[in-house]
């Protein structure tokens, strides 16, 4: 309680550096093949090893990927750019620097927006293009270290916020946000397991409504969305501590540790590198010409919002289920076929896709369109439910599963086949219904009687001795009608 | 021995000599010179199996290429596939290059031949070949003297006839101001005409591959096979340099009265540029003085941004990857400051601290931007001046050679002497030094022109 108290005196302020690489074919300034996983030291040249004589280029398709991302996050995007070189050293780092953009980046500004957070707008201050470095494998008990460069050189673009978070779950929607539209954009995996996006996290606090930010810790590569969620409540309780003890916050680099969910210092700032940041005089600046950008513009992939706009405002919809459609670029696609070849069953498709196609796929962990069922057919299936032929039970379960183990096209056929059609059972629903009533004449009294507790008895019965295959509605038509003679 | 175009490619043509032949001529010179120090390795069994095939080529009627026979030496920043490169350093001890220069091999592609690697100061720096951990060249004029640097070496394998054409680098004038030491020919191209790609990088911006030879034909020669594009560069430059359409009959040509004027400037090498001044304007050129206050701003913004850019550059040999590494370390740190203690000399040594200087936080305003600003408004004057004229005339160097160790040249002398050669390179115009009278001295005098931007080949029309 006593804890609860001082935190709400308290506002957390943070920033982040996003680091996301880019799915290239080849490395950032050199030939080499950009992969990831490989056998270590399989894709480096002369040129990512840094070897005397040899010279970057830079890779226009790495340029391209950042104008996409810019447009997306609606970032200006410069007509001149230019490299600098970041000196530093250390053995995954072949140049002994590394290029990067420190004057003239290729976005400036742009935003995200959290919708779930009641539209909070995180604004961006600009992104870059970078590269990255090789990965150092330290050998236990031993005087050495091993390098293996194949991610030298591999593209990057970092992405650098304003302080405009409040809460660690705008940081973890932030990040989801980011990795959905790179997804959707096809410029990066966007996997922070792999890597392949990378957080800093600049956390600071302040005394709520206070016009200053507090000194600032960066915590360094942060490689899930839950850790920096986790990682930034942790720092800010931390550094509300020592504020509360009569402390003063030292700007310093941080760690965090998942197992114990902690942060603990890296290194300090002050005896932090010179960079000695500087123009790459082997990198003339790149031009940037408006047909590029209005090139790209025009052909720019649609987005997550966009596609979520148009279920919900050309098919109906649910935003909630439109939503989850969206998620993913490839789902959206498969998901817009089905409806756009029966647009009336656009609420039903989707069920059946969130409930069942989309589950599939991911248990059998292959793509939509990998799936033994075939669009047309989906359709079909989704349609006899509609047409009340089949109960939307049967069709989920049992006639699912055997569309996908028969090679019958027609899933009507195949129902009928195995006898999941509904059909008319009036004749022997009727009788069935007086041995039922023969059998309960009280509950049936009280069921007339108005309560409708009982109902569900008859139904089931009814349903049970026709083996599921007579039609509800017609069921239930049955016993209202029985119910208006009893009372007559 | 010394005029490839002129004298040897004829005779190989024509049978009356064999490449075999000349190359034993050549290496012949390379021993009767050994005291000079010009080659750090020269690659003999290769050079007389490659000679022997290209005449059996010849012999055979096959196409041979336009460069046929043309004996050359590298300098030791220019990487050659399979041999060793070590930029005049103990860091690159041992390193062999996996590839070729694109500039070399565009010559090897025409059926030149490689017969050594020559000398050179370490990573390029310096003005007199003596900052190499192989030693001192020597010069051929007087074996006490400099050949000037610091393509010293190239300057005397040339002058010493131990091959037709020397391939060099030129950053601040290290293969003209050794050319005028040795009194042979050397040029310097536009920055972007001759790929980068493969030459070890002292300072990039202002780095150029560039020819010694024994005449104007001969680097023009040189010159069609090496100014091609090459997308491996970014600074190289797609159908950059421009062939004069007619030699005019009469030239406009402007010199620096700062220059002529210059109080570093000896007094022969002033009144022979003067003369050559002289025989332009008998010959009907049009010569003006004119002034360039800004030539004594030179040699800071060059220093500045060379050595900036080189202290980046060449922290690459830190021992993790090749060439040298110090045996005696214990932690990565200790790796690093040893081995690059180590292996780099004192020249070296120093041009690194004085550019991670200029580049450092507080620092980098005050040194490096405005030697920057400089760079801009220096090249800015000169492209008013060459849309006025079409060469500008300058003395190379302002004395004569120097006593090697000479305890009384102070590096800031050395440095200041750098300054009529340096401007070609802030401003990546074309430079072309060639001898025009023998002192009594027993040294030569040379004089250079420079020219706009890409209109390298017009240096020739004139000289």
């Amino acid at each position: 309680m006593e804890m609860e108290k001082l935190v709400n005196k308290y506002e957390l302020v943070v920033g982040l550096e996003v680091h996301l690489q880019l799915n290239t074919k080849s490395k950032a300034f050199c030939a080499d093949e950009n992969v990831f996983g490989d056998q270590i030291n399989t894709h480096t040249s002369p040129v990512s090893l840094a070897y005397p004589g040899t010279l970057p280029t830079a890779n226009e398709t790495h340029i391209i990927s950042a104008i996409k991302l810019g447009h997306a996050l609606g970032c200006e995007i410069q007509k001149e750019i230019s490299f600098d070189r970041k000196n530093y050293f250390y053995p995954d780092l072949p140049k002994g620097y590394q290029i990067t953009q420190d004057r003239n980046p290729i976005c400036v500004g742009g935003e995200v927006v959290l919708d779930e957070m009641a539209n909070k707008t995180i604004r961006l201050h600009h992104i870059h293009l970078e590269e990255d470095a090789g990965k150092l494998q330290h050998i236990e008990n031993s005087n050495y270290s091993l390098v293996d460069y194949n991610r030298a050189g591999t593209p990057l673009v970092e992405i650098v916020t304003e302080p405009d978070f409040r809460s660690g779950e705008e940081v973890l929607l932030f990040i989801q946000k980011l990795q959905q539209i790179a997804r959707y954009l096809e410029i990066s995996d966007a996997n922070m397991e792999e890597g392949s996006l990378r957080c800093d996290c600049n956390v600071s606090v302040m005394l709520k409504g206070a016009s200053q930010y507090g000194e600032r810790c960066e915590i360094k590569n942060v490689n899930s969305k839950k850790f920096a969620k986790k990682a930034v409540e942790f720092e800010m309780m931390r550094q509300i501590k020592l504020i509360e003890q009569g402390e003063k916050i030292t700007m310093q680099t941080l760690r965090f540790d998942p197992a114990k969910g902690t942060t603990s210092p890296i290194r300090s700032k002050e005896e932090a590198h010179d960079y000695r940041y500087f123009p790459d005089p082997d990198l003339i600046p790149y031009k940037v010409t408006d047909e590029l950008i209005d090139q790209l513009r025009q052909n720019a992939s649609i987005l997550p919002k966009e596609a979520q706009d148009v279920l919900i405002n050309q098919y109906g919809i649910k935003p909630y289920n439109a939503s989850i459609i969206c998620q993913e670029k490839n789902h959206y696609s498969y998901f817009i076929d089905l409806v756009k070849q029966e647009k009336t069953l656009a609420a039903p498709l989707a069920n059946f896709f969130i409930n069942k196609l989309s589950p599939l796929a991911e248990e059998q962990n292959i793509s939509l369109p990998d799936l033994a069922i075939q669009k047309d057919q989906i359709i079909q299936l989704v349609g006899l439910i509609k047409e009340e032929k089949v109960s939307q039970n049967i069709a989920y379960k049992e006639l699912f599963e055997l569309v996908l183990k028969s090679d019958e096209v027609s899933v009507e056929k195949l129902a009928a086949k195995h006898g999941l059609i509904i059909v008319d059972q009036l004749d022997t629903l009727g009788p069935d219904l007086e041995k039922l009533i023969e059998k309960y004449p009280d509950k049936f009294e009280a069921l007339a009687g108005g309560k409708k507790q009982f109902f569900g008895l008859f139904m089931g019965e009814l349903m049970r001795a026709s083996n599921n295959k007579a039609n509800p509605k017609q069921i239930k038509e049955l016993i209202d009608k029985r119910i208006k003679e009893y009372l007559s | 021995m010394r005029h490839y175009i002129k004298s040897i490619k004829p005779n190989l043509l024509s049978g009356q000599l064999l490449v075999s032949e000349l190359v034993l001529q050549y290496l012949e010179q390379i021993e009767k010179s050994k005291d000079l120090n010009i080659y750090i390795e020269v690659f003999e069994e290769e050079i007389k199996a490659k000679a022997k095939s290209l005449d059996e080529k010849l012999a055979k009627g096959e196409s041979i290429g336009a460069l046929f026979g043309l004996v050359i030496s590298i300098k030791d920043v220019i990487c050659y596939e399979g041999h060793k490169v070590t930029a005049g350093s103990k860091i690159l001890d041992n390193y062999t290059s996996p590839f070729s220069s694109t500039a070399l091999q565009a010559l090897l592609d025409q059926d030149a031949l490689v017969i050594g690697r020559v000398n050179c100061d370490e990573f390029a720096m310096g003005s007199s070949n003596e900052h190499s951990v192989y030693g001192p060249t020597k010069n051929g004029f007087d074996s006490d003297f400099v050949p000037g640097g610091s393509s010293g070496a190239s300057a005397v394998a040339v002058q010493m006839s131990t091959c037709a054409v020397s391939l060099g680098s030129d950053t601040g004038g290290s293969v003209r101001q050794p050319a005028a030491f040795c009194g042979v020919h050397g040029f310097k191209p536009s920055y972007g005409a001759i790929s980068r790609y493969g030459l070890i990088a002292y300072a990039s911006s202002f780095d150029q591959i560039g020819i010694l030879a024994n005449d104007k034909e001969d680097i023009e020669a040189v010159l069609n096979f090496l100014s091609v594009y090459d997308p491996k560069d970014a600074s190289s430059v797609e159908n950059f340099l421009q062939k004069p359409e007619e030699k005019k009959s009469a030239y406009k040509i402007a010199y620096f009265k700062e220059a002529i004027t210059h109080e570093g400037l000896d007094p022969e090498i002033r009144s022979a540029t003067l003369d050559q001044i002289e025989k332009w304007k008998n010959a009907g050129h049009q010569v003006d003085e004119i002034a360039f206050s800004m030539l004594e701003n030179v040699i800071p913004a060059y220093y500045i941004m060379t050595t900036a850019e080189s202290s980046s550059n060449l922290a690459r040999y830190d021992g993790v990857k090749y060439g040298y590494r110090s045996p005696n370390s214990e932690d990565l740190q200790s790796m690093y400051i040893n081995t690059r203690t180590e292996g780099f000399g004192p020249e070296v040594k120093k041009r690194i601290m004085l550019g991670s200087f200029v580049l450092s936080s507080g620092y980098y305003d005050a040194y490096f931007l405005k030697a920057q600003k400089l760079r801009g408004l220096l090249v800015q004057q000169m492209e008013v001046i060459l849309n006025d004229y079409d060469f500008v005339a300058m003395p190379v160097s302002p004395c004569f050679p120097w006593k090697i160790g000479d305890a009384d040249k102070d590096s800031l002398e050395v440095y200041l002497s750098d300054v009529f050669t340096v401007l070609a390179n802030l401003c990546g115009l074309p430079a072309y030094a060639f001898p025009i009278k023998q002192s009594d001295n027993g040294f030569s005098i040379s004089i250079q022109l420079m020219a706009k931007k890409s209109f390298d080949y017009h240096l020739f029309d004139l000289a």
